[in-house]
């Protein structure tokens, strides 16, 4: 019997050496397939892109215990807020024609700012009444500027990708380039994430997700730490909002509708809520059946893309409700042999999970504990 | 209505309660209390369940505000300060239930109590020799709670009686001034116990103690004084002995029947 430290050591190398492959496989990849392929130009840059969105929504989940309906909403009114800064001439919205980095910082700002707000009003609520807010923020948001002609109107503002900044470049021309941005933002959104869960500030967060009652009484102001760290993953959802506006060029009230906020709930659900990772890997799974899967056609159901992926969704949700992460940590802990409160026996394993989703399935209580992400 | 001060408060009290009371809606949870604690007093608070104990230590730390009365703590006005500012002042607290962070490690659940106090707590970097320190304290703390062998374990997956050494730690890394434990003792065994009782006498002789109690070893064998509650008052204020001899006592505990 191998103890828990090996097991977690093994697991640790394991992913690292995943990890790595990845990362390299990704930063050669438009060097070795050609760089203006699909994958390049869209698939991967939207998965970068999203991921950021996802992940700062997995953020305040996993460490906050928040479960936020807003991000989709403030990538929108970042990339909205670009828009209206940045064109000018015929574009739609204010056309301010400001230096393309000088509107991107000032996008990013007031999104930062808008979040700070929308988390200090949410941020003395908590559970399904969080949801719920922030639900109403996205609504709000997708209202405002869909009503609103000075900012654009209905119909958005398009022509944002040709308004980059000299680095960024024309995006259909040369996708590489931002390709290669959101890959490095999305890097550092992620190490950022990271780094911060280990700061005083990051461990008091998760002290206020476990306990927040405790944290008061320890000297913690708990509205406030909710609205930093909520302001926090507004600044993240915002440069996913740029990337987004640079790679799609149009940003309209579309972009943050209800379609669009489920969407990314779906994503860092297939992902898996408890881990970071799983941002960018729901954003891939989700671009890439939205790409491929569209004609696949279902028996009795026909086929489209919502079957599908809510189809995925269902079996995610009722197999590991931590996602496709989680059923990595299931897969990890079955190959090498991390066996508490699990069993030796493959088949067993397998029953357990089985049995699990079918507890779950039922209403009924499943046989280990899981993570919040039920209380979803 | 007992408004008795303890004999040793000469010097400017710890905790004084004037006229608190504390009401959900038709219910006074607790009624018209009046207490002053000295520094450094071990004081007890017993009474029946629903006696209004825990209403009263959450209205000390600020869990709760008194719907009427004040509340001084260590000489200032505190009535409507919120818990985090009084626990800052120097006054720590455990609960009934754990309520500690369960997702975080023995030795994380430490930090965030000292941090809470000695404050940084909205730093978003890491300081090494900083954080090193806190981190060397909270070490100290756990090993004081005897819980030092599980510093990087989750709380999660300590036991009970764990979770209680953990929550002790906790209250004393903030180094306070004044303690306020809720029955610290509930579901330990009995050599738990009494590793608990010899951890309360042992306490610095300048924290000011307040413990809610229902085991009578412990209660009375660390308590100097004891105030007796029932459906949210004062009834009996002495020494463990004059508790001990007590008539009311021996009857909201047993009944007056047993008398016959």
């Amino acid at each position: 019997m191998r103890s828990l430290g090996t097991f977690q050591s093994r697991k640790q190398a394991t992913e690292r050496t995943a990890a790595g492959t990845m990362l390299v496989l990704l930063a050669i990849w438009p060097l070795v397939f050609s760089s203006n392929s699909y994958w390049v130009g869209y698939i991967l840059t939207q998965t970068f892109a999203v991921g950021i969105a996802a992940a700062s929504l997995i953020f305040l989940s996993a460490y906050g215990g928040m479960v936020s309906l807003a991000q989709v909403a403030l990538y929108g009114i970042c990339g909205l807020v670009l828009g209206n800064l940045v064109t000018s001439g015929q574009a739609k919205g204010l056309h301010l024609g400001w230096s393309p980095w000088l509107a991107v910082a000032a996008a990013v700002g007031i999104t930062t700012a808008i979040a700070l707000l929308f988390g200090a009003i949410a941020s003395r609520s908590a559970g399904i009444y969080f949801l719920m807010i922030t639900l109403t923020f996205g609504v709000i948001a997708n209202t405002f500027f869909g009503s609103v002609t000075t900012f654009g109107g209905f119909s958005g503002i398009a022509g944002i990708d040709t308004y980059t900044p000299g680095l960024v470049g024309n995006h259909v021309t040369q996708p590489a380039r931002l390709y290669y941005i959101a890959f490095t933002v999305a890097i550092i959104v992620y190490l950022l994430i990271r780094y911060i869960v280990r700061t005083p500030f990051g461990i008091a967060l998760q002290g206020v997700r476990d306990e927040p009652v405790r944290m008061r009484s320890l000297g913690y102001n708990v509205p406030l730490h909710r609205t930093l760290a909520f302001g926090l993953a507004g600044f993240m959802a915002s440069l996913a909002g740029v990337l987004y506006a640079w790679s799609i060029g149009v940003v309209a009230p579309g972009t943050l509708d209800l379609a669009s906020t489920v969407d990314l709930l779906v994503i860092a659900v297939i992902g898996g809520l408890a881990r970071i990772e799983g941002a960018w890997l729901g954003a891939f799974v989700f671009f890439a059946i939205q790409t491929y899967v569209r004609n696949v056609s279902v028996p009795v159901l026909g086929g489209s893309f919502n079957t599908i992926i809510g189809f995925i969704f269902l079996a995610i949700v009722i197999i590991s409700p931590n996602g496709l992460m989680g059923l990595w940590d299931m897969i990890t802990r079955y190959a090498f042999g991390d066996r508490g409160g699990g069993s030796s026996e493959p088949f067993r394993e397998l029953r357990r999970i089985v049995s699990d989703a079918w507890f779950r399935l039922k209403g009924g209580a499943p046989t280990r504990t899981q993570s919040r992400s039920e209380t979803l | 209505m007992a408004a008795v001060p303890s004999p040793a408060a000469t010097a400017e009290p710890t905790l004084r309660l004037r006229g608190v009371g504390r009401r959900f809606g038709g219910l006074y949870a607790v009624r018209d209390m009046s207490l002053s604690i000295a520094p450094g007093e071990r004081r007890a608070i017993l009474g029946p369940n629903g006696a209004g104990k825990t209403t009263l230590f959450n209205v000390i730390s600020g869990d709760l505000l008194a719907t009427s009365g004040s509340v001084e703590l260590f000489g200032s006005d505190v009535t409507f300060m919120p818990a985090r500012r009084r626990a800052r002042l120097g006054l720590a607290r455990t609960y009934q239930q754990s309520r500690l962070f369960l997702g975080l490690s023995v030795e994380d659940n430490i930090y965030l109590s000292i941090v809470g106090v000695k404050g940084g707590r909205l730093r978003p970097v890491g300081l090494p020799k900083r954080d090193g320190e806190i981190r060397e304290r909270a070490r100290n703390a756990a090993r004081r709670a005897a819980i030092d062998h599980k510093l990087k374990e989750k709380v999660g997956s300590l036991s009970h009686g764990e979770h209680r050494q953990v929550g002790l730690a906790l209250a004393l890394a903030a180094e306070p001034r004044a303690l306020m434990l809720d029955e610290p003792a509930s579901g330990l065994s009995r050599g738990e116990r009494n590793l608990l009782t010899d951890l309360l006498l042992g306490l610095d002789r300048e924290i000011t103690l307040l413990l809610i109690e229902h085991d009578m070893d412990v209660a009375l064998r660390v308590a100097e004084r004891v105030t007796m509650m029932h459906e949210g008052r004062v009834i009996v204020e002495g020494t463990p002995a004059e508790i001990r001899a007590d008539q009311t006592v021996h009857d909201l505990y047993l009944g007056s029947g047993h008398r016959e």
